[in-house]
């Protein structure tokens, strides 16, 4: 390794399989807030999302050695945070109001305003009414800004059912925001 | 001419078929890549499983797709290699016989050694098999010239295509006895000539008994 | 459900390829509603500096993540292929009439089906299968199975005459060609064994 270079993902990797459990805690830095986003909308919250980041980096650990790609860490790490993500229970309609308002607070301290701020909350609360799938592609097109291409190669599948599950979603969100405001 | 009147429709059930073997399989980019490459090579007689069937291995190993794509179009151009090198050979144009030449060419084998298996005159379905085995033996180690010698005498001999597939067994026994690849190759080369001039042993019909498996440790 | 649902130009505004200005007039207001939806979008970057802390604290008291014995698994003194080929009853054609088209079709054949064991001796690993052409290289398809505590992984399989390639996958993780069999370069950087039935 070069003196000042930043170490790589599959050398970190493998120095943590052959025993140096410190040196994980590099990749946690480096990725813990790259999906941190997506994690709070898929859940609702930044708290929802705190817990989830960190049990998706332990259950990563676990199966550190399962990593295929070592030098791609932050996809297959992206995997295991979809899948904690998708498997979150549905909250109950009481405690989402409370987490949408946890929500409220950071948008009023990042951008100011009460009506963005109320608008984010209708949105949010909308989003979480739709299906894991259908808030997903929302999320990866309008919150994180893929193409549906990225998003075809991310997932997997096909771009013409990615717009099929989106513009469900469209329709939903315009239901549900029409009946609650 | 109702084979041109098929034409259309065909293409399309092929395209189909290739659509639903990589369907949820491989990324869109490679499948577009792989019906592109597999339409275009069918018109020109080639097969399209062997470019199916690499695009499945990449994704299955979690290949990035830039590589996937670049050992799928390698396949097209072995194809292609191949399928010329038949051609110099004989009127050879079974689909099969080009995807083992294809093979063999991966093995390491070059497109002259090809046509000179094809110029033996063989059945299309024994050619095949002699391909697969030279590409065989040729990952075992065996040159080049011991490698088509062997095939061709043994092609050139009649033998059931049972003999063809034997040759690497009894090569890699060879070997564990410790012979060099090129030996093995050289004695069984013997033993085949030795064969098409004394006609097949007694019980013909019989495919030769089977190889002792390697010794253990 | 048509009139609550938007106009398909609409989600095609909503999806970024068209404009506002793209919409015939009578789409304008729901234009202009679908528009607003949108600037409920928060793309706010969340950051989450305890995670750090919280994760290593988690795995302080965790066993080390379980590394594959391949290693173990490439010895050569230890590795055993036993290939007994046999064959069996030549399965009917399953070739139904192929139409010859202007491109030539593979002639219809009986295909022999031969009985292959595969065996691999990795003592270490935890499991271990066997991916390749057959199988759509899907590498949970074909678990090998150990017999005892021998460390001998075991896996009989009937396969169609024909050239296939395969490899054993180690933990789920390693891809490992089979060290008794020839190989070659499978354009991915790694090696394929060879079966030539």
């Amino acid at each position: 390794m070069r003196p000042g270079s930043e170490p790589k993902d599959g050398d970190i990797v493998r120095a943590v399989l052959a025993g140096e459990r410190e040196r994980y805690a590099v990749l946690v830095d480096r990725y813990r807030d790259r999906y941190a986003r997506y994690a709070a909308r898929m859940l609702g919250s930044a708290d929802a999302a705190e817990d989830a980041v960190q049990d998706a980096f332990v259950r990563a650990f676990d199966q550190l050695a399962q990593c295929k790609e070592p030098d791609n860490f932050v996809g297959w790490f992206f995997l295991i945070l979809r899948n904690r993500c998708f498997a979150e229970r549905r909250r109950s309609r009481a405690e989402a109001p409370l987490e949408a308002a946890d929500s409220v607070a950071a948008a009023d301290r990042t951008d100011g305003g009460a009506e963005t701020a109320e608008r984010r909350r209708a949105l949010q609360l909308a989003l979480m009414e739709l299906t894991p799938d259908q808030r997903e592609v929302f999320v990866l097109k309008h919150v994180e800004g893929l193409s549906y291409g990225q998003i075809a190669e991310r997932l997997s599948t096909s771009i013409p059912s990615l717009k099929m599950r989106m513009h469900r979603a469209y329709d939903r969100l315009r239901e549900q925001l029409r009946d609650h405001t | 001419m109702l084979t041109l009147l098929a034409l259309p429709l065909t293409l399309l059930g092929l395209q189909q078929g290739m659509a639903q073997r990589l369907a949820g399989r491989v990324s869109p980019t490679v499948a577009a890549l792989v019906e592109q490459l597999g339409t275009t090579g069918a018109a020109r007689g080639l097969p399209i499983d062997p470019l199916i069937q690499k695009a499945i291995e990449g994704s299955a190993k979690s290949i990035p797709d830039d590589r996937v794509a670049a050992a799928v179009r390698l396949v097209a151009t072995q194809l292609d290699t191949a399928a010329t090198a038949l051609r110099e050979g004989g009127p050879v144009s079974d689909t099969l016989a080009i995807a083992a030449g294809a093979f063999a060419i991966n093995a390491g084998l070059s497109g002259s050694d090809i046509t000179a298996l094809a110029r033996v005159g063989a059945s299309p379905q024994a050619l095949t098999v002699g391909l697969r085995v030279a590409g065989t033996l040729a990952a075992l180690g065996v040159p080049r010239a011991e490698n088509i010698g062997l095939v061709s005498t043994t092609l050139r001999s009649g033998q059931p295509a049972e003999s063809l597939l034997l040759l690497p067994a009894h090569v890699q026994s060879a070997m564990a006895n410790g012979s060099t690849p090129a030996a093995a190759a050289a004695g069984l080369s013997r033993a085949a000539a030795a064969q098409a001039r004394h006609g097949p042993p007694p019980g013909r019909g019989q495919p030769p008994p089977h190889p002792a498996p390697p010794p253990h440790p | 459900m048509s009139e609550r649902d938007f106009h398909p130009l609409v989600k095609q505004l909503l999806d970024g390829e068209l404009t506002i200005a793209d919409l015939p007039a009578e789409l304008r207001a729901e234009g202009e509603e679908a528009l607003r939806l949108l600037t409920g979008v928060d793309r706010s970057p969340v950051e989450l500096p305890a995670v750090t802390q919280r994760v290593m604290q988690t795995l302080a008291s965790r066993p080390a993540p379980a590394v594959p014995a391949w290693k173990r698994v490439m010895r050569p003194r230890e590795i055993r292929l036993r290939i007994r080929p046999w064959v069996l009853a030549p399965a009917l054609a399953v070739a139904a009439a192929l139409i010859l088209l202007i491109w030539p079709a593979t002639p219809a054949r009986p295909a022999p089906l031969v009985t292959v064991r595969f065996v691999l001796v990795a003592p270490d690993a935890r499991e271990v299968s066997l991916a390749g052409t057959f199988n759509q290289w899907d590498a949970h398809a074909t678990p090998l199975v150990r017999s005892g505590s021998t460390g001998v992984w075991t896996a009989t399989l009937t396969l169609p005459a024909g050239q296939h390639q395969y490899a054993f996958v180690v933990d789920g993780a390693r891809w490992v060609p089979d060290p008794g069999a020839p190989a070659v370069d499978d354009g991915f950087g790694r090696r394929n064994s060879v079966l030539t039935l």
